[in-house]
């Protein structure tokens, strides 16, 4: 049971890294590719924008709940390292139970809100309801919630092949990519 | 008592080790409950936080900056700065520091920085006599540059923060300054101690190779000109200039210089959705808690709690910088930037201090908490790289905590080191 859970987690993040991967990917084209149709073809074209704009939310979104698994989230540790052991299991329960409601208010208030908005289009882009733009924040919040689950009842799954998949045997590199 | 609630419970929320991020979430959700606001609300300011096309260039910066450093421009700025200064006594760590500028012009993480020079430098300086916690801190101080020199999407992050009222041009230009005013100072301080301890002077370049090493490196270089180009130009907006800055990076990379290997680009679009999105979900959080501030009005009180200090504009500023650089030691740039932001730039406008001074100020008082443990990005980052304890790298860093505060106070106090640049040019 417990490698069958944990081999259907790794296929989510695997597709959660991939689709946040293929949204920066495309946001990357489709922007000089606005600039290109403005100068070059003199056709100012306005679906970069907007269709930019949902790439990011998925990008957000998606790639938010795979990076919880990752346990890459920027956390302050000082305090709870300092404490006693049985203080530190407590602060980890509390840790997943914040996690989890607030993952769970990211599902039901994000689906919320893309039903509400489902009946507004976006201005440069007639055909898409504003609710289709939204969606990745509750989906995120759906995969973060399971990734939590996962983390409450199988432990922290950071060591996991396909999590440490990007880091190389020389330590300097995987800083490269950081934004501080 | 509202304050107590929204920043009591985030800081709890914090300690008790939940992620940042999603600490700001939280509390702004315990800040809703508390105000009797809809939790709906809060929902849309979250969604709307990252529904922005400036914060775009985010990425955009950070990926671009990660492909130059993973694909052998590291290697290329340090060769081409030892054209400029590798003759000298002590030409290692002016090397270092000048190759760091040049990093910090075609990237804004130090971090990066830190990562890619000091991986190509230490154990040069190292073989050349230099002792390895000397070369580390040289690489770690020299590195915030990158915060300060455009494009920094530290900049970007402010720029947001402030509600978009601030244009990311102007910070951009604004940055140039005090990033080359730490650049000398920095190397004036490498040449004293150079001295000091007779460090070795390197050998000077033949013409013909320096020609060859100059053009390998401007090929990277300019990823500088086309951002810093386009933007002053009118002819790119900064987010357009950062997917650019994207597409250039990667044919420069994959076929100029074809040192990065076609197989492992996977991994470095794993690693920035990793990195890369945690400071995005933090931006949407923030924005969630920045409508909490504002409706329970915190930012106005926090003004009249300063002005009750003191109505000098010179002392508040010292208040402020003393507030962040301790903050900073205890946390990482971008949630400070954006927690910061929205409190203290109603009472830093009130003075009559110009934001984009203001974000200069908070920019290098928070690159220096990148140098501070207990938490300390760079520090841990420049421990591992050069491959020496926190220990000995605090020690070997004192003298220049020295010169960064110097910078700090100059350009606190004299504000055309960030203003002049962007009231000629733009």
């Amino acid at each position: 049971m417990r490698e069958t859970v944990l081999s259907a987690m790794d296929k989510l993040y695997l597709v959660c890294i991939w689709v946040a991967g293929a949204a920066i990917f495309f946001m990357s084209l489709i922007i000089p590719w606005g600039i290109f149709a403005r100068y070059v073809l003199g056709t100012g074209s306005r679906w970069p924008e907007p269709i930019s704009i949902l790439l990011m939310v998925v990008f957000t979104f998606i790639g938010a709940a795979a990076s919880y698994r990752a346990g890459a989230h920027i956390a302050v540790a000082m305090v709870t390292d300092r404490l006693p052991a049985a203080l530190k299991k407590f602060a980890a329960i509390f840790v997943h139970f914040v996690m989890f409601l607030l993952s769970l208010f990211m599902l039901i208030y994000g689906t919320k809100l893309c039903l509400e908005t489902m009946g507004q289009t976006i201005s440069d882009l007639p055909w898409m309801a504003v609710g289709i733009s939204y969606s990745p924040v509750p989906i995120g919040g759906f995969f973060t919630l399971l990734f939590v689950l996962e983390h409450i009842f199988y432990g922290p799954q950071n060591a996991r092949a396909v999590v440490r998949f990007d880091h190389d045997v020389d330590h300097g590199i995987d800083a490269t990519t950081a934004a501080n | 008592m509202d304050a107590l609630v929204l920043l009591g419970s985030f800081a709890l929320l914090m300690m008790l080790g939940v992620p940042v991020a999603y600490a700001l979430g939280a509390s702004a959700l315990i800040g809703a409950w508390w105000i009797d606001i809809p939790l709906d609300a809060v929902m849309i300011a979250i969604a709307g936080g990252v529904n922005k096309f400036s914060l775009l260039a985010i990425p955009f910066f950070v990926l671009a900056g990660a492909i130059m450093a993973e694909g052998g421009m590291s290697r290329r700025l340090v060769a081409f700065a030892g054209v400029f200064v590798g003759f000298i006594r002590g030409g290692l760590s002016l090397v270092n520091i000048l190759a760091s500028t040049f990093f910090g012009a075609i990237s804004g993480s130090s971090v990066a920085d830190t990562a890619s020079i000091g991986s190509v430098l230490i154990p040069e300086m190292e073989k050349k006599g230099y002792p390895r916690d000397f070369s580390t801190a040289v690489t770690v101080s020299g590195s915030v540059q990158a915060i300060l020199i455009p494009p920094s999407h530290n900049a970007v992050l402010y720029s947001l923060a402030a509600g978009g009222s601030i244009s990311i041009s102007s910070l951009f230009i604004a940055g140039v300054m005090p990033g080359l005013l730490l650049g000398l100072s920095l190397v004036a301080l490498c040449l004293y101690t150079a001295k000091k301890r007779n460090f070795p002077k390197g050998d000077v370049i033949p013409l013909k190779q320096a020609i060859k090493i100059s053009i390998d490196a401007l090929w990277g270089l300019m990823t500088m000109v086309i951002i810093l180009g386009g933007i002053l130009s009118g002819v790119f907006t900064a987010t357009e200039s950062a997917a650019i800055a994207v597409v250039w990076a990667f044919f420069v990379t994959m076929f100029i210089y074809r040192d990065y290997k076609w197989k492992d680009l996977p991994k470095l679009v794993h690693r920035t959705v990793k990195t890369v999105t945690i400071v995005m979900i933090l931006i949407g959080f923030a924005a969630a808690f920045g409508y909490m501030l504002t409706l329970m009005q915190i930012p106005l009180k926090i003004t009249e709690l300063f002005s009750s200090f003191s109505d000098n504009k010179y002392v508040i500023l010292l208040c402020m910088n003393v507030m962040m650089l301790m903050l900073g030691t205890m946390m990482d740039m971008a949630p400070l930037i954006l927690i910061l932001t929205p409190i203290l730039l109603p009472v830093v406008k009130t003075l009559g201090i110009d934001p984009v001074h203001f974000g200069m100020i908070m920019m290098i008082n928070l690159s220096i908490g990148l140098l501070t443990p207990p938490v300390g990005a760079l520090l841990f980052v420049g421990s591992a790289v050069g491959k020496v304890s926190i220990e000995a790298l605090v020690k070997s860093l004192m003298p220049f905590f020295g010169v960064l505060l110097f910078v700090l106070a100059i350009v606190t106090y004299v504000p055309a080191v960030s203003l002049w640049l962007p009231r000629l040019l733009l």
